[in-house]
C-alpha cells in the first residue's frame, strides 16, 4: 500500500438488549423473542467500530463503511454506528428471524467486500447472541487474508503494509504478531473506550441512504450446520430462588449464609 | 484409509494444557457413535517429550508434529500444517479447545478443509449417524442443539465442560513423530507477553463479591464495596465489561481471560453469566447470585438465586445485617 488512503469495513450486528426474555418455539426449534424487544448494537463490534473511528483520526484519508446482515430492523444498528462516525453503511437484508450459520453471513459479507480492495475487515470477537465467533475469522478464509482474534491492541503501518497486533489470551497474557495488509481482525472488548453517537452525527445518518442488498439476490452457500432444538439450560446447582419482599429474601439470605457459616 | 477423531493438543509454556485431556474424554464420547480411531496431533519446535506424556498417560496414539521454530501457536502455521495433513486422516471429528487458540484455528481451517464448524460445543447426543452438539446460545440463556450434514466437522470443546476421563494404566504405546516445515509469510509471531498486574488478592480472598455490567455505573460500585464490608478480608471482582469500562481494574476481573476464583463464598451482582465468566467462579463453594432477570444464566450454577434489582436490594441486605448485628 503507497498512500495512507486506508479503508475500512467494519461488520456490525444486532443483538436483543440482555435482559429481553428469550423464549422458546418448540415447532420452529428456534428462539422466540418478543416484537417489543429493543435491539441494540452487539457490545464487541462497538469496539471494532471504536478502533475504525481512531484509525480514521489518525490517518485523516481513511474510509469507514459499515455492514451488517439482518432483517429490516437491522438497519437501525447501521445508523447507530455512522451516529458515532464513519462513511457509509450496507444493509444485506435477509428475511425472517431464523438462525443463520455463520459460512453464510461471511459468504455474503466476503462476496460484497471481494474486489473492493478493503485493508482492514473488522468484526467483534464474537456477538453476544449466537456466541460462534466464527464471521470474522471465516471472512477471511474466503478472501485469503491473514486474520487475528481477540485483538485488544493494533498498531497499523500503512508505510510498510503492516499492522503489530496483540491478541488477548487465556489468563491475560498476549499474543503478539505482525500481519501483511490487508488483514481481518475480529476485537476483544476492552480496546477502548467506544464514544457515544454525536447529534450532528446522528441527523447525517438520518439522512443518509444505505446500501441495501437482499440476502437472496446474491448467491448462495451451504449452511454446513444448522440448529435442529433450543431447551432451557438445566441447573448445576439447587438454585434455591428466595421469596417474599426484599427484606425477607434479605433476612432469608442471611440465614442461609450464617447457616453455612459463611456470614458473621 | 480408516475413518479418524483427531484431538489437536493445546500446550503453553511447556505443559499441555488441562482441556486436553477434557478433549480426550470428549472424543471418546464421539467415538461412542462412530467407531474412528482417536488420534491426538501435537504441534511444536519441542513437543517430543509432551507428545510421549500424553501417550503415556492415556493410551492413545500420539503424533508429534516437530516444527521446526515453532514456539508459539501461529494461525498460518497451524492451518497450513493441518490443512495438508488432515485430509490424509479422514477425519471425522476434528476436536479443539474453544479457547483464543481453538477459535482462532477452527473457522478458517474449517473453510480450507470443507468442514462444519461449531463452536462453544458442552454437550454430545444422539444415535449413530444422527448425532448433535449442545452449545450455550444468548449468554447462556438457551441451549441450542446443532446438526451437520457435512461430513467432517470441527468442533470446539468448551473448556470444564466434560470431566477429563480417569486413565487406568493405559497399556503403553508408540509415539509416532512426523516433522512439517511451514513458513508463515502473512503473520509474523512476536512473542507472548505475560500480564502485567497480578490477580492475588483476588485469587486468594475466602469471599469474593463481584460486579457485573448490571451495576449500571461507576458510582454504583460503592454498592459493592459496602456489601463486601459484610465479609472482613474479601475481594471485589467484576466481569469483563466492568473492568473494559475501567469501573474495576484488570486484575479484578473473573473469568476465561482474566483470574479463577475458588473462594467459600461468590456473590454475583448484576452478572448474567456468560460461559467465559462462568469458567472462572463456577468452582467456588457457595454461589449467590442476585440479577433483577430471573431468566439469566448466572442463576443456574448458584446456590442461592435472588431476583432483584441489586441497586436497591444490597442495601436493604446490608441494612438487614446491621439489625441482626447489634
Ligand atoms: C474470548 C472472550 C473472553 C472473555 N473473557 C471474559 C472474562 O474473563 N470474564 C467475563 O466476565 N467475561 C468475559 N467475556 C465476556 C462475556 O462473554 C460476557 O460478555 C460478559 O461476561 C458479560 O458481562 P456481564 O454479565 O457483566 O454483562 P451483561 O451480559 O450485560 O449482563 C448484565 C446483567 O445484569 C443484570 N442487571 C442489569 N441491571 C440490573 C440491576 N439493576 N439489578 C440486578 N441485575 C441487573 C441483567 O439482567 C444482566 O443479566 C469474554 C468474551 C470473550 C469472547
Amino acid at each position: 500500500m503507497a498512500s495512507t488512503n486506508i479503508k475500512i469495513l467494519v461488520c456490525v450486528k444486532e443483538v436483543p438488549q440482555p435482559e429481553a426474555p428469550i423464549g422458546i418455539d418448540p415447532s420452529a426449534g428456534w428462539v422466540q423473542i418478543e416484537r417489543s424487544t429493543s435491539y441494540r448494537i452487539n457490545r464487541f463490534d462497538g469496539f471494532a467500530v471504536e478502533e475504525a473511528l481512531l484509525i480514521k483520526e489518525a490517518f485523516p484519508d481513511t474510509t469507514v463503511d459499515f455492514i451488517t446482515v439482518g432483517p429490516d430492523r437491522s438497519a437501525m444498528i447501521l445508523k447507530r454506528a455512522l451516529g458515532m462516525g464513519g462513511d457509509q453503511g450496507i444493509h444485506i437484508v435477509t428475511d425472517g428471524e431464523g438462525y443463520l450459520s455463520p459460512f453464510v453471513t461471511a459468504h455474503w459479507i466476503a462476496l460484497y467486500a471481494r474486489g473492493k480492495t478493503y485493508d482492514l475487515i473488522l468484526t467483534g470477537v464474537m456477538s453476544e447472541d449466537y456466541m460462534q465467533g466464527q464471521v470474522g475469522p471465516t471472512i477471511a478464509e474466503f478472501l485469503s487474508l491473514p486474520c487475528a482474534t481477540a485483538t485488544i491492541f493494533e498498531r497499523l503501518s500503512p508505510g510498510e503494509g503492516e499492522v503489530y497486533v496483540a491478541r488477548e489470551i487465556e489468563g491475560g497474557f498476549r499474543d503478539t504478531l505482525v500481519l501483511r495488509l490487508p488483514v481481518v481482525l475480529t476485537v476483544q472488548s476492552g480496546i477502548n473506550r467506544p464514544r457515544y453517537p454525536s447529534l450532528s452525527n446522528m441527523l447525517r445518518a438520518k439522512r443518509q441512504q444505505m446500501k441495501t442488498i437482499a440476502a437472496k439476490s446474491l448467491k448462495q452457500t451451504d449452511p454446513r450446520q444448522g440448529v435442529i432444538g433450543i431447551a432451557y439450560p438445566s441447573k448445576l446447582r439447587s438454585g434455591q430462588v428466595l421469596i417474599g419482599t426484599q427484606e425477607e429474601k434479605a433476612r432469608e439470605l442471611l440465614k442461609i449464609l450464617s447457616e453455612k457459616s459463611l456470614v458473621q | 484409509m480408516a475413518q479418524s477423531i483427531i484431538i489437536i493438543a493445546e500446550h503453553f509454556e511447556g505443559e499441555l494444557r488441562p482441556v486436553t485431556y477434557e478433549l480426550v474424554g470428549f472424543a471418546l464420547e464421539l467415538q461412542k457413535f462412530c467407531p474412528a480411531k482417536i488420534k491426538m496431533l501435537i504441534l511444536g519446535d519441542d513437543v517430543a517429550g509432551l507428545a510421549q506424556d500424553a501417550a503415556t498417560h492415556t493410551g492413545l496414539d500420539v503424533v508429534a508434529v516437530i516444527v521446526p521454530a515453532l514456539t508459539t501457536y501461529n494461525l498460518e502455521v497451524y492451518k497450513g500444517i493441518l490443512s495438508e495433513r488432515l485430509p490424509d486422516l479422514d477425519p471425522v471429528y476434528i476436536c479443539m479447545a474453544h479457547t483464543t487458540q481453538g477459535a482462532d484455528l477452527a473457522p478458517p481451517l474449517a473453510v480450507r478443509i470443507k468442514a462444519a464448524c461449531i463452536t462453544g460445543v458442552v454437550q454430545v447426543s444422539g444415535e449413530k449417524d444422527r448425532v448433535s452438539f449442545a452449545r450455550d446460545m444468548y449468554a447462556g440463556k438457551v441451549v441450542a442443539t446443532f446438526e451437520s450434514t457435512s461430513e467432517r466437522r470441527i468442533l470446539t470443546l468448551q473448556p470444564g465442560s466434560l470431566p477429563s476421563p480417569v486413565f487406568d494404566h493405559p497399556a503403553p504405546v508408540a509415539v509416532e513423530t512426523w516433522t512439517a516445515t511451514y513458513l508463515a509469510k502473512q503473520s509474523m509471531s512476536r512473542g507472548i507477553k505475560p500480564p502485567k498486574e497480578t490477580n492475588a488478592a483476588l485469587t486468594e480472598a475466602e469471599v469474593v463479591v463481584s460486579a457485573g455490567k448490571g451495576v449500571g455505573k461507576k458510582e454504583n460500585l460503592q454498592i459493592i464495596d459496602n456489601l463486601s464490608r459484610l465479609w472482613p478480608g474479601s475481594a471485589v471482582g467484576g466481569s469483563r465489561p466492568v473492568c473494559d469500562s475501567g469501573w474495576l481494574e484488570y486484575r479484578q476481573q473473573v473469568g476465561t481471560t482474566g483470574a479463577t476464583v475458588a473462594p467459600k463464598l461468590y456473590v454475583a451482582c448484576g452478572i448474567s453469566g456468560a460461559s467465559q465468566h462462568i469458567a472462572g467462579m463456577r468452582g467456588s463453594g457457595f454461589i449467590v447470585a442476585i440479577n433483577r432477570d430471573s431468566g439469566a444464566a448466572i442463576f443456574n450454577v448458584a446456590d442461592v438465586c435472588v431476583v432483584e434489582d441489586l441497586i436497591t436490594f444490597i442495601p436493604c441486605l446490608i441494612e438487614e445485617h446491621r439489625k441482626q448485628s447489634i
